[in-house]
Formats: structure tokens, sequence, C-alpha cells
């Protein structure tokens, strides 16, 4: 007797949804497991990361702020991953799209007016389109690989944020400490409610996931997207432009990537420092996979991502946890869902060695 | 400029160029074999830290580059078990495979902060090793030898040998390969395997001759230059060494750019810490260029190869 992969004729709606669960599942039992091996109470460690978020009404808020740049790119993301287009320059675009609404910040210290934030946020967004325009351009004119071109300007846009924060945008009144001056109330994104954390980019990210949705399923743009991704050679037959689709799915991702980060900037920020990127353009990849590659499910993934960071934050206070057991619980959730979505396309048969036993 | 100080950057180019050359020759082997780990990064920084650990620990670094190799391999298989057992997205499972190397590997280095380790002993004899002028042939870490006949290995091994033949059959066309009676799967598991000790010499290289102590996330990208450089390379071993020598040269070039003075140590070091990436996409573009329409990938590298009879 021997496990054999069938491939199943129409991929399977149930396992498509119940792998991302099962992977949480996976995750956490085998973090338990992998923690209490090196030395650390691993259920105790757990149930710290999964379920304090989320018992602990105080933490809602976290969630919230955490999620929502991660809902925001990985929403980007998952559109350009369905047009088989993989933008993994996310983080760059985000960094981006904060310098974007900084260069206008820094222009309007003196004024005031309900029109700076959005032009922050409209510069932010074409930012973060200008910067994913390179690989759109040189992957449609010269097929250069996207994954390698998006990956090598990550690094790039991070050495201009550091050179901009050393010397021109450099605070004068800052100690020489390199960064920004802090951001007047007219650049500030507002709070929802006055005495929270909890600011405007938390329901522009679930506009965001909506509208995507909308589009995805219910536009032609949606249509030729995932045609293209799923049967190029149908979509050319179909006079679906593949390099038009580059453009569009790069520009959104890189937009809204940039769209991210200069909320991000213009709201828990308020202001830019060189510890500004966090990493949340990588964890958007795996909120974009968690999620299906669908922008409703991404608003799932985006909150379970977010609860990760929040109670490894509260695990690192509580146990002592180092702060980069959250990659670790990251990089396993992608490994486990990627080896459940096996599962969507195929079967597990168990055959009998005799009859497989030439071609085993 | 003086002698002594070309051979001071010379040995320099050399030196930062070792671990990109090693990682790329085992990626190059792999894409060969018609697979895509991108998790060159999350192997390197595996092997860093754990070739780290045991060098401390017992004070050996041959064999915490040992350590560090199968470490690499170790983290690969989880990689190959993904991509070619289950068939899995090899895009995404490379991705996953250096985050969590990302996050594995800060973790278990944090006992390991602020130590040192003890240095690889020299190859050759004390006066070849530390003259002045000779020691740019003679005075390099071992590692740095391993990878020039690593280089000269994996070329033979592609071009001569029968093993190699069929490794690259497989990458080729991994369906006439399983028609003639060849495991697709075992061939490309071995070649997954190899790449992964290959980074995780790499990165073993970073914390034990480079810099040498354990930093958090201390191979900064060069995993993803060593993947570039596969492509430059067009898969050739020797076009590899050249690419990763250039390369070498343009990370020293940042380090000596101050002290060289005149127009180079009046652009911001920023700029020079940026070029190696920047330098990397310029690369990419030429090689479009030049392959005009017929490409040299193997034909096979990146899709899923599940035997159906």
């Amino acid at each position: 007797m021997q496990l054999r992969l069938e491939k199943r004729a129409q991929p399977s709606r149930t396992m498509l949804y119940a792998a991302p669960i099962l992977a949480v599942l996976l995750t956490m039992v085998v973090g338990a497991i992998l923690f209490s091996v090196i030395g650390y109470d691993g259920i105790g460690a757990v149930l710290e990361i999964f379920t304090r978020p989320l018992t602990n009404p105080l933490k809602w808020q976290d969630l919230g702020v955490k999620a929502a740049p991660l809902i925001i790119i990985g929403v980007g993301l998952s559109i350009a991953y369905r047009a088989n287009v993989w933008n993994i320059g996310a983080e760059g675009q985000y960094v981006a799209g904060a310098l974007g609404g900084t260069a206008v910040a820094l222009l309007t210290m003196k004024m005031q007016g309900p029109w700076i934030l959005p032009a922050m946020i409209l510069f932010g967004i074409l930012a973060g389109m200008a910067l994913a325009a390179i690989p759109a351009f040189l992957k449609t004119q010269f097929d250069v690989n996207e994954i390698l071109t998006t990956l090598m300007l990550n690094y790039a846009v991070v050495q201009l944020l550091y050179f901009l924060l050393r010397t021109v945008w450099k605070d004068p009144m800052g100690f020489s400490f390199p960064k920004t001056p802090l951001f007047t109330a007219s650049q500030s994104l507002p709070y929802l409610w006055p005495g929270t954390i909890l600011h405007w980019g938390v329901p522009i990210a679930l506009l965001v996931a909506v509208l995507a949705w909308f589009v995805m399923s219910r536009s032609v743009f949606g249509f030729q997207v995932r045609v293209v991704g799923s049967a190029p050679h149908a979509a050319r037959y179909g006079g679906f432009s593949a390099k038009r689709a580059i453009w569009l799915v790069m520009l959104v991702s890189g937009g809204l990537a940039g769209l991210a980060g200069v909320l991000e900037a213009a709201g828990p920020f308020r202001q830019l420092v060189p510890a500004f990127p966090t990493g949340y353009g990588f964890t958007a990849i795996i909120v974009a996979f968690l999620g299906r590659l669908n922008p409703l499910g991404v608003v799932i993934a985006g909150i379970v991502l977010a609860i990760s960071y929040v109670g490894g934050e509260v695990a690192q206070t509580t146990m002592g946890l180092p702060s980069a057991a959250t990659g670790i619980f990251q990089g396993m959730l992608l490994f486990f869902l990627l080896a459940g979505d096996v599962l969507v396309r195929y079967r597990v048969r168990a055959v009998s060695t005799r009859a497989s036993g030439e071609t085993a | 400029m003086t002698i002594e100080f070309a051979i001071a950057i010379i040995f320099a180019i050399v030196l930062v160029a070792s671990p990109i050359l090693l990682a790329g020759l085992g990626e190059l082997v792999v894409e060969k074999a018609g697979v895509l780990n991108l998790g060159v990064e999350g192997m390197m920084l595996i092997g860093a830290v754990t070739g780290f650990a045991v060098t401390s620990s017992f004070g050996s670094p041959w064999l915490g580059t040992l350590a560090a190799a199968m470490a690499g391999a170790t983290a690969s298989m989880i990689f190959g078990f993904l991509t070619l057992t289950l068939a899995a997205n090899q895009v995404a499972t490379g991705l996953a495979l250096t985050i969590f190397g990302g996050g594995f590997s800060a973790l278990a280095g944090k006992a390991f902060l602020g130590k040192t380790v003890p240095a690889f002993t020299q190859l050759f004899p004390s006066p070849l090793a530390t003259d002045p002028i000779w020691r740019v042939v003679f005075g390099y870490s071992p590692l740095v030898y391993f990878s020039l006949a690593m280089c000269i290995g994996v070329a033979w091994f592609l071009k001569s040998t029968r093993a190699g033949l069929i490794l690259r059959a497989v990458g080729e066309n991994d369906l006439s390969a399983h028609s003639i009676g060849y495991s697709v799967t075992g061939v490309r598991y071995a070649a997954v395997a190899f790449g992964g000790a290959m980074a995780g010499i790499a990165g073993s290289m970073f914390s034990l001759v480079l810099t040498p102590i354990w930093a958090e996330g201390l191979t900064a990208g060069r995993g993803w230059i060593a993947l570039a450089l596969v492509v430059f390379a067009a898969w050739k071993p020797y076009r590899l060494l050249v690419g990763a020598y250039l390369f070498g040269a343009v990370m020293t070039l940042e380090v000596h750019a101050k002290a060289a003075g005149g127009v180079f140590s009046a652009l911001p070091s920023e700029l020079w810490a940026a070029l190696p990436y920047l330098m990397t996409i310029i690369v990419l573009v030429i090689i479009s260029l030049r392959r005009s329409g017929n490409s040299v990938a193997p034909a096979c590298l990146g899709k899923p190869f599940l035997p159906t009879i």
C-alpha cells in the first residue's frame, strides 16, 4: 500500500476553504511543540499569541491598526498573483508611498486645510504606482523577471529613505536624529473616535477590500485578470492583452501598497523614521495566499496575521518570547497552507504497491 | 594607489564574492534540474546561525561549516517535500522558506549575540599566507578555495558526467526523462538538497569569515543576488564566477569609496549600498536584450511534475 496523489477533475471547494483553517490549526500545534522543544512553555506561548489578542478587548484596537495595512497591501497582491504576476516588492512600494506622502507633508508644513491630507494620500498612491511601474515596464518591454526586479527595488528604496532622512528631510530641531519633523494636525490621519488608536485607515482597508472584491468578481477587468493568470493561451485567443493585464495589476498592487504606506506614515507614525519599514509588505504575501487570493478572504487573513503580530508582542512582554517567533509562525503558516492546497487540486488515494510497483 | 592598497581591494572582492558564488552554484544545479527555489536567502540564514552556533560551542569552524551544510540541506527538504512531493507552488514555497529562515535564525541566534568564534586556520604555510603580496593568492579562508573548487566541480559534473547529463535531462524534459526510467522526483530532491547545502555553507561564510559574528539578517539580501546571478550567468558555472566577482567588486567599492577620495567620496553612502541591487536590475535588462527571443533557461524550470502512470 502506498499513498498517491490523483488530480481532481475540479478543484475541491470544500478544501479551498478548509485548507487555511487547517493550516492555522497545524501552525498552532507544531508551534507549541517547537517552542516546548527549545525550552519555552509551548502551549502557553501559542495560547498567548493566538487567543490573548482576541480575549483582551484592550487589544482589539491594535488588531485593527495592524490589520489595516496588511489588508490593503494583501488585496493588491491578491489581484497581482491572480494574474500570475509575482510582485514581491510591496515592501518597497509601501515605503515609496510613505515617501510620496511625506514629500507633500514637508512642503505644506506651514499651511492648513482639509485638502492637505488627501493630497498626501494621492501622492502616496502615485509614488507606489511609480515604483511598481519600473518592473511592469521591464517585464512588458524586455521580459525581465518581475520577482527579482520588484525584490531588488525594496532594498534600493529603503536606502533612499535612509538618504533622505540623513540629509534633506532631517528635522533641524531633531537633535541630529535621522527623522522628519512631526506632521501637523492637517497632515495626520484623524482617529475614528477620540481616546482610541483606531484611525481612518481601518475603514479605508475594508472599503478597499469590498471594492476589489466587486471589481474582481463582477467586472470585465476582474475576469480578464483571472483568465490571463489561469489560462494565458485562452486569454490570447480571447483578445485580452497580457501586457495590459501586467501593467494594470502592477499599478493596482503598487498603488495599494503606496496607500498603505502613506496611511501608516500619516496615522500611527506621524513622521518618517528609519524604522518605518517593518516588513508589512512581506507579511502581506502570506495574507494574500491565506485569503485565497480573494479580497474578502484577505480581510480575514489580515486579521489572523494581525493576531500573530499583536499576540507576538504580548508574548514578548509576558513570556520573554523573542520577536522573531512571529516570523517562525508566519513561515510555518504559509508552509502548511501550501501543503494543504495540494488537497484542493489532488485527491489522496491509497494504491496497492503491486499494481504500481513498476513506476513508483 | 599603492600595491598594498590594490591587494587589499582584491582580497576584499574575493572574500565578499565567494558566498554569492557558493549559493549561486547550488541554485544553478537546482535550476538545471528544473526547480526554482527562491528560499536561498532563508537557507543561507539558517546555515549562518547553525555554523556560528556549532563553531561557538565546539570551537571548530570546520565542524561549523559541515553543520551549516547539513542545516541548509535539511531546510531545503521542507521546500523539496512541498514542491516535489506535494506539487505546491514553487515561488510561494520558496518565499515561505525565506520568511521561515529569517524567523528561525533570529530565534536560534539570540543566545549567540555578541559571542565570537575561532577563525579558520590558514590552508597554506604562514610565510606564503601572510606575505603582504602573496596573500592575494594564498591567504584566503579555506572556504574561498572551496568555492573555486566547487565551481570547477559543478561545471565538470554538468558537462562531462552521466549523472550531470541525467540532471540536465530532467530539467529540460521531465516527461522524456521519466519515460526512459529516470526518477525525476529523486533527481530533483538530490539537486534541491545540494542547493540547500551550498546555501548553508554560503551563509556560514558570512557568520564565520566575513563578519565574523552573528547578527539578525546578516546576509542582507545576498541570497537574492545569487539568484539573479544564476540568470545573469545563463546557467553556466564559469560565467557565474565572473558575475559573482563583478558584484564583489561593486560591493567592495562601497567600502573603499570614502577612502579613495575624489568623485567617489562625493556620492552618498546610501547610493553605494543600493548599487548592487540596482546593478542586478540593469544586468537583468542587458541579458534579456541580448537573449532576443530564445530563452536559455531550463525548459521545465518551475513546473511541477507528478508521475501519472
